[in-house]
Parts: C-alpha cells; sequence; structure tokens
C-alpha cells in the first residue's frame, strides 16, 4: 500500500532506500576477525552506524553488532578513536 | 560424549619468536585433542598491528583454531589461556551445536585452492619483511 502523500513528507533530498548488505550477497560471511568488512559499518569514532544509515536488516544488524563487539575484545577494531593507533 | 563446533582466537606477545610461538600453539591444540576433541583447521596469522594497546603492545600474533569438542573441553582451555603469560587476549566462539569434521572441513578446501593461486602470483616477492 503505497500512501500518494508520501512524496509530500518526504522534504529531504530523496535517499534511495539501501537494501541489506547481507541479505543481498549470501557470500559475504559475517565473521568477527573480518574486521576489513566491518569497518564499513562503524564511524571514525568506532560507533556502530544505525540501520537507517546503512540499510542493513534487523537480523543482520544484530548479527553485525556481535561481530563488531567480539572484534572489538580482540583489539581487531577499536572501541572507541580516544585509544585507537593511528595507521 | 556429543562433540560441538567451535572456534577459538587468542592473540600472542609480539616479542615471542617462532619457535615459541609455534610451542604455544601446540599446548593448546594438545588440550583440545587429549580431551578427544578434533581440529579442522590451525590459521596463523602473520604480526599484526592491532587496534589499540594491549598489554603496552602495539602488535601481536593471532592464532585461530577451528575444532570439534566437549563443553568441558572449554573450560579446560580457557583456563589455561588466562594462566599463560604468552596469552594476551582469547575469545572462544561456538560455531554450532552440531560438529561434522568433513563438512567443517571443506571451508579451508576451498580456501587453499584460492591461496594457492594467490601465493604463485606473488611467489616472487620476498617474503617477512617488516615495513615501516
Ligand atoms: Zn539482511
Amino acid at each position: 500500500m503505497q500512501r500518494p502523500q508520501n512524496r509530500y513528507r518526504r522534504r529531504r533530498i530523496y535517499v534511495r532506500r539501501k537494501i541489506c548488505r547481507f541479505c543481498a550477497d549470501k557470500s559475504i560471511v559475517l565473521d568477527f576477525k573480518d574486521a576489513d568488512l566491518l569497518k564499513h559499518f562503524i564511524t571514525e569514532r568506532g560507533k556502530i552506524l544505525p540501520r537507517r544509515v546503512t540499510g542493513t536488516c534487523a537480523k543482520h544488524q544484530r548479527r553485525l553488532t556481535n561481530a563488531v563487539k567480539k572484534a572489538r575484545i580482540m583489539a581487531l577494531i577499536p572501541f572507541t578513536s580516544g585509544h585507537a593507533l593511528k595507521d | 560424549m556429543k562433540l560441538r563446533h567451535y572456534e577459538t582466537m587468542f592473540l600472542l606477545h609480539p616479542e615471542l619468536n617462532s619457535e615459541d610461538r609455534d610451542e604455544a600453539v601446540e599446548k593448546f591444540s594438545n588440550i583440545i585433542t587429549e580431551d578427544g576433541g578434533q581440529i579442522v583447521n590451525i590459521d596463523k596469522w602473520p604480526l599484526k598491528k592491532l587496534a589499540y594497546k594491549v598489554q603496552k603492545q602495539t602488535h601481536g600474533y593471532y592464532v585461530v583454531i577451528d575444532f570439534g569438542a566437549k563443553g568441558a573441553t572449554i573450560h579446560e582451555l580457557t583456563r589455561n589461556f588466562r594462566l599463560d603469560e604468552r596469552v594476551m587476549k582469547f575469545i572462544t566462539t561456538k560455531l554450532d551445536d552440531e560438529f561434522d569434521p568433513e563438512e567443517a572441513a571443506k571451508k579451508y578446501e576451498q580456501k587453499e585452492q584460492k591461496e594457492d593461486v594467490q601465493t604463485t602470483e606473488t611467489s616472487s616477492d620476498s617474503s617477512e619483511e617488516k615495513e615501516e
């Protein structure tokens, strides 16, 4: 069901509804050891990007969050930029 | 007793030499196998820069062991990780409640083939040269 008013409500610049990267490409394994992959989903400060920004679905966001947390524990990605070692 | 599928990753101190590291890996794999566990794969990463300092160190050697074991083995493994000063960090994840060694091994057969291609391409590079 699409409402005709919908277009009016969206005042901001049109943003394409992103689809979940992990649903789109089933070959991507969400592995906490893959820091290069996880880096796409965290901010410069090391915070996890929200779903509304990345377009990740609820199921994969949950798994992503777990992966990020494990990767942080293992010093593969920083907890925060404050303690991070520069590249 | 039933085996479950686990993966354990640990971080070894950067000042350990290659023999020390092998010895540490050997010790932990023995804990698994002596308790009836089965190792599928051991992946020793080259020296890697850490995301933040750990025990005042900026680098370390990661090791990943993919294996099947009983739950009790994990307790023993964890206890040993805590006691061992060579280990700076560790994490064990249960991958599955069921362990099928053949199924688990498949993942690495495919990877090996891919890596073979890569290594032949870059074999001219002199190995283990330190950057910076
Ligand atoms: Zn998804």
